[in-house]
């Protein structure tokens, strides 16, 4: 995730090695951006390049003003009866020791530089608390700032009525008046950050505050998710107002940001570490949905360069937990002391986990893929089995969908599996009936059973080389094409391409128009990189997009799911349904460990520290004494292991 | 050819040469090695270097044989893919232990046996394997481990991360990186001879703007425009070399101007061109030989440059496509955080590369210093 080998530095170790005869000028300043990335971020999180655009509101109906209506006469509607998401009786106090892989640039949370891993961490404690949050367990909206809200009959205006007890972590009030700010501040060019500004350009109408707790939104468009398309967060307008300006990415950049959230930054060490701490009371305190979230006192974020040496300083006990996200970390280096003796515990705990497209991608205007039977025998030559069990211990679950992880996944998809017998009957049926004397297929006229792999992730070769001799077996010749990953993936969104490697990040609603539709074929530099569509799907994604009966959204998206899965066009990779922890004893946390939807509600919210324990422990590792060592490391209550295994995976 | 008739100061400077024993044996060291990764096929491979089977000879080297030819077939009914020797050698051995266990308690002859079961008839069949019954390709996942495997008995080097044998990768990986080396090194050096030879014999405006030019493309960051052209072809060795090569004749051309300057001012090219001798003749026959110096001397560390900027690239993955085996590749897989525990992974490529740029290195010091008319002079 964090841990990358710049390029920089490979081009420093290239050029010892040309130090010995000739070296023609290579400039050591320049550094191309282009950066290796880790192995494991290509074998587990499938997704290198962010391409979220989700272009939902391409048909803008300009100047829509909405439904407007008197708030005293709305019948308020709220959530109050989902199931807590925290733990209650969960200790609280104590400090959390975590890592980052660099030191922030900016405490900003808008402009440049405000997209490292630490924004995150700092987004969490601001953005994320917004008018509305979706309950990370049954997906329905839950109250956040907004106690109430009312969707009108439009689906494109909104009432919500705020929480009146909120307050910034300065101990002023949040109202209205903070929405509206932050409308026009994210449409504003100087906060330098052209996402917030066409985004807000592409999905607000209006953002009104009708009195002090009560906020009207109108959206640009009609939509069937209206509170998570037109949810918005505050902005302090007490801090800003009068000082957006040109300066204000300037005298903001090392400020730290009031936030509607539980934590501030308390202190820092420049290069080294950043200090969040409690803010006690919160407002929230004692709200149904915050209760049990927030637990500890201090959050400790210290910068460690890449997660090797994390998992050093965890093993000293200097961070309190740690996230395995090597295949091989978790298979090989799990045994040591600290785990023998039950000090810390590891668990590879499950989640829902929308996974985004990330697999082999066929251009369909490529003569060669054009055959659907050729498409046929590269699935069934693809072995998965093997690649996990030799090159990745087995740790990966088979993809089927193409929208795996959400609700819109075909839960009947079966895989196409490793079948030589099939790859045979697929190629005779293409007209590649004879094996050449190099070993590969090909047809009468002559043309082989060959095309080329082209891909930009550097980390992928070894699996690629294994699958390239395994096709060349079946008699299908690939040829590996590696690409500086930009400009891999530009030539995917080109279509410059035979076969290439698709990978998508998603949310919890897929978009399958611009992966799938039909009005993309003509055109290139868009996600439709197979050039696939046909008047079917068209009205499956229409439906998907428009209809406001779920059921029917559902069933389309099934229906289009096993189509693409006919259709042959896409061979997903692997996903990693599930987090594989490390944490010592003192670290509690609530029953099943997270809840379904992980990237909502992630560790730092749900955890505690638990202080007796914490002492307990020093001494027992002072004494050398093991403690009871928990055996189950599997957590699955969610059902999506036994889901996967159920559908054939490992 | 007249160009390399051994005229006695070349004798007198080859016996030098000879007489430096760090760099003769340096010299055959190479040679015996290069020469032999040219027959790798037959020291590494996982096909066999020689068949018996049915009482017919096979020689699968070079050739592809079907499992068919030998009676197999996989695990999935198939008898037309590669044969599987390794597992013919074991099935043969199988047999001749069946049959020694059946022939003790069968009261008849050995003949009789095999005509009551004819599947003994092939138990005289034999399978030689190559030193290394590995591939470079083949990934051999039999461990219980994934790879990469340590060194022992089955794999000397031990496996890389993709189960492939390291012995025969860095076998067959220096064969590659030779081949590249000497034929980048003789397109170079001919080109930039060429050149600076006419840059420094025909002089003037010629040489005026030819060096303008030489500094301009020196300039260039080569290896930047190495990783350019990687996106728009499929690299492979011969359009590696011409890209190298585009770069590679520029050093030369420095020394061979300025050799041409210094010989053409000779009395004896006046007399070949009192007599009417051709620039070409004048420059080619006359002059070149008495410039080669530079040439010989430079160019074993020109082959150590062509050695690593091959390295370099492959080892940041712009160099000859996977899975061509590649010491670059070793190296970047040693370095990878998943197997900085694997020492045999970096101990094997960086051994073969600094062995292989000493000797060279040795050479071309020797070379040097035979090529050297002050002959008691100390370089330090």
């Amino acid at each position: 995730m964090l841990k990358k080998l710049p390029m920089a530095g490979r081009l420093l170790v290239a050029s010892c090695l040309i130090a010995g005869g000739f070296v023609v000028g290579c400039s050591s300043e320049k550094k191309p951006e282009a950066t290796k990335d880790s192995v494991e971020s290509s074998e587990a999180d499938s997704s290198e390049e962010a391409a979220e655009v989700a272009p939902v509101h391409q048909k803008v109906p300009k100047g829509s003003t909405g439904i407007v209506v008197d708030p005293a006469s709305i019948e308020w509607e709220t959530n109050e009866d989902a199931p807590m998401i925290g733990n209650p009786d969960a200790p609280q106090g104590g400090t959390w020791h975590d890592w980052m892989g660099s030191y922030p640039l900016t405490f900003r949370l808008q402009g440049p530089d405000s997209n490292d891993a630490f924004a995150g961490w700092n987004r969490s404690f601001t953005m994320d608390f917004a008018l509305v949050r979706l309950h990370p367990v049954t997906d329905e909206f839950i109250p956040c700032l907004a106690t109430h809200w009312k969707v009108m009959e439009d689906n494109q205006t909104i009432y919500y009525k705020l929480d009146p007890d909120a307050r910034w972590s300065d101990g002023e009030k949040i109202t209205a008046q903070d929405f509206e700010f932050c409308y026009d501040m994210m449409l504003s060019p100087h906060i330098v950050d052209p996402f917030y500004n066409t985004h807000f350009d592409e999905y607000y109408s209006a953002v009104e505050a009708v009195d002090d707790y009560t906020l009207r939104i109108v959206g640009k468009r009609e939509s069937w998710r209206p509170l998570y398309d037109y949810g918005l967060w505050p902005m302090p307008k007490h801090i800003f107002e009068g000082k957006l300006d040109e300066n204000w990415v300037r005298n903001f950049n090392l400020q730290f940001q009031v936030a509607a959230g539980p934590y501030v930054i308390k202190e820092t060490e420049n290069g080294q570490r950043v200090v969040f701490e409690r803010i006690r009371p919160w407002w929230g305190d004692e709200k149904r949905y915050f209760k049990g979230l927030y637990n500890v006192d201090k959050i400790d974020l210290m910068v460690v360069l890449d997660s090797d040496r994390a998992l050093d300083h965890f093993k000293k006990g200097e961070l309190s937990h740690f996230r395995v996200t090597t295949a091989k970390t978790w298979a090989q280096d799990m045994e040591f002391e600290s785990i023998q003796k039950g000090w810390v515990h590891k668990k590879r705990v499950f989640i829902d986990y929308p996974q985004g497209l990330y697999g082999f991608a066929m251009n369909l205007q490529k003569p060669i893929f054009q055959n659907k039977d050729f498409r046929k025998a590269v699935q069934y030559g693809f072995d998965f089995d093997e690649i996990n069990k030799n090159l990745m211990f087995n740790a990966y679950f088979r993809a089927v969908s193409a929208f795996e992880g959400t609700e819109y996944e075909n839960p009947n998809l079966k895989p196409y599996g490793f079948d030589p017998a099939k790859v045979r009957e697929h190629l005779a049926a293409a007209g590649y009936k004879t094996r050449g004397k190099d070993g590969i297929f090909q047809k009468d006229d002559g043309s082989r059973a060959a095309f080329t792999l082209m891909y930009g992730q550097p980390g992928l070769e070894r699996h690629f080389t294994v699958v390239k001799q395994k096709y060349a077996g079946l008699g299908i010749e690939v040829q590996l094409q590696q690409l500086e990953p930009g400009t891999a993936f530009q030539r995917g969104l080109e279509r410059e391409y035979e076969m290439t490697i698709m990978s998508r990040t998603t949310n919890l609603f897929p978009s399958p128009h611009q992966y799938f539709a039909s009005e993309y074929i003509k055109t290139t530099n868009n996600n439709n990189i197979w050039a696939f569509g046909t008047p079917r799907t068209d009205e499956l994604i229409d439906v998907y997009r428009f209809d406001m009966d779920k059921q029917k959204r559902i069933d389309a998206m099934w229906e289009l799911d096993s189509i693409i899965q006919d259709e042959a066009f896409y061979a997903p990779f692997w996903q990693a349904p599930f987090v594989r922890l490390l944490f010592w004893d003192y670290v509690v946390w609530p029953d099943g460990f997270f809840p379904r939807r992980f990237e909502q509600i992630t560790d730092w919210q749900v955890m505690a520290i638990d202080t007796e324990k914490e002492k307990a422990l020093a001494e027992a590792m002072k004494a050398g004494k093991a403690l009871a060592r928990d055996e189950i490391v599997d957590v699955d209550r969610w059902g999506v292991k036994a889901a996967m295994v159920q559908a054939g995976g490992n | 050819m007249q160009l390399f008739r051994i005229d006695p100061l070349t004798k007198k400077r080859l016996q030098r040469f000879r007489r430096i024993k760090r760099g003769y044996y340096s010299f055959l060291i190479l040679v015996i090695l290069f020469t032999l990764s040219l027959f790798s096929e037959f020291i590494a491979n996982d096909r066999a270097l020689a068949v018996k089977y049915d009482g017919k000879l096979y020689f699968p080297t070079l050739k592809f044989y079907p499992m068919a030819t030998f009676g197999q077939q996989d695990e999935y009914g198939f008898d037309d893919v590669e044969a599987n020797y390794l597992g013919l050698k074991t099935e043969l051995r199988e047999l001749r232990a069946e049959f020694k266990q059946r022939m003790e308690s069968f009261s008849g002859t050995e003949a009789e046996l095999i005509a009551a079961e004819p599947k003994f008839a092939r138990k005289d069949g034999w399978v030689l394997m190559p030193m290394v019954p590995f591939d470079p390709y083949e990934p051999d996942f039999s461990y219980d481990v994934p790879p990469p495997n340590a060194p022992d008995g089955r794999h000397w080097f031990g496996t890389d991360g993709q189960g492939r044998d390291v012995f025969a990768r860095l076998l067959y990986g220096f064969r590659i990186s030779m081949v590249f080396a000497l034929l980048l090194v003789v397109l170079g050096q001919t080109v930039g001879t060429i050149i600076g030879s006419l840059q420094g014999y025909i002089a003037g405006r010629f040489d005026l703007y030819g060096q303008r030019f030489i500094e301009i493309w020196g300039t260039l960051p080569f290896l930047y425009v190495v990783i350019i052209i990687s996106a728009f072809f499929i690299i492979n060795m011969w359009k590696l070399i011409i890209i190298f090569a585009i770069f590679q004749w520029i050093r030369i051309t420095y020394y061979m101007r300025t050799e041409m300057y210094r010989e053409k001012t000779r009395e004896y090219c006046l007399a070949a061109r009192s007599y009417g001798a051709s620039s070409w003749r004048i420059m080619f026959r006359h002059l070149l030989p008495n410039c080669l110096t530079p040439l010989v001397t430079f160019t074993p560390f020109f082959i150590v440059g062509a050695i690593g900027s091959l390295t370099a690239l492959d080892y940041l993955g712009f160099g000859l496509p996977a899975p061509t085996p590649s010491w670059g590749e070793l190296i970047d897989q040693a370095l990878q955080s998943d197997n900085r525990d694997k020492v045999w992974l970096s101990i094997a490529p960086f051994g073969a590369i600094s062995i292989t740029l000493v000797l060279v290195t040795f050479v071309g010091e020797s070379v040097r210093e035979a090529f050297d008319p002050k002959q008691f002079a100390r370089y330090k």
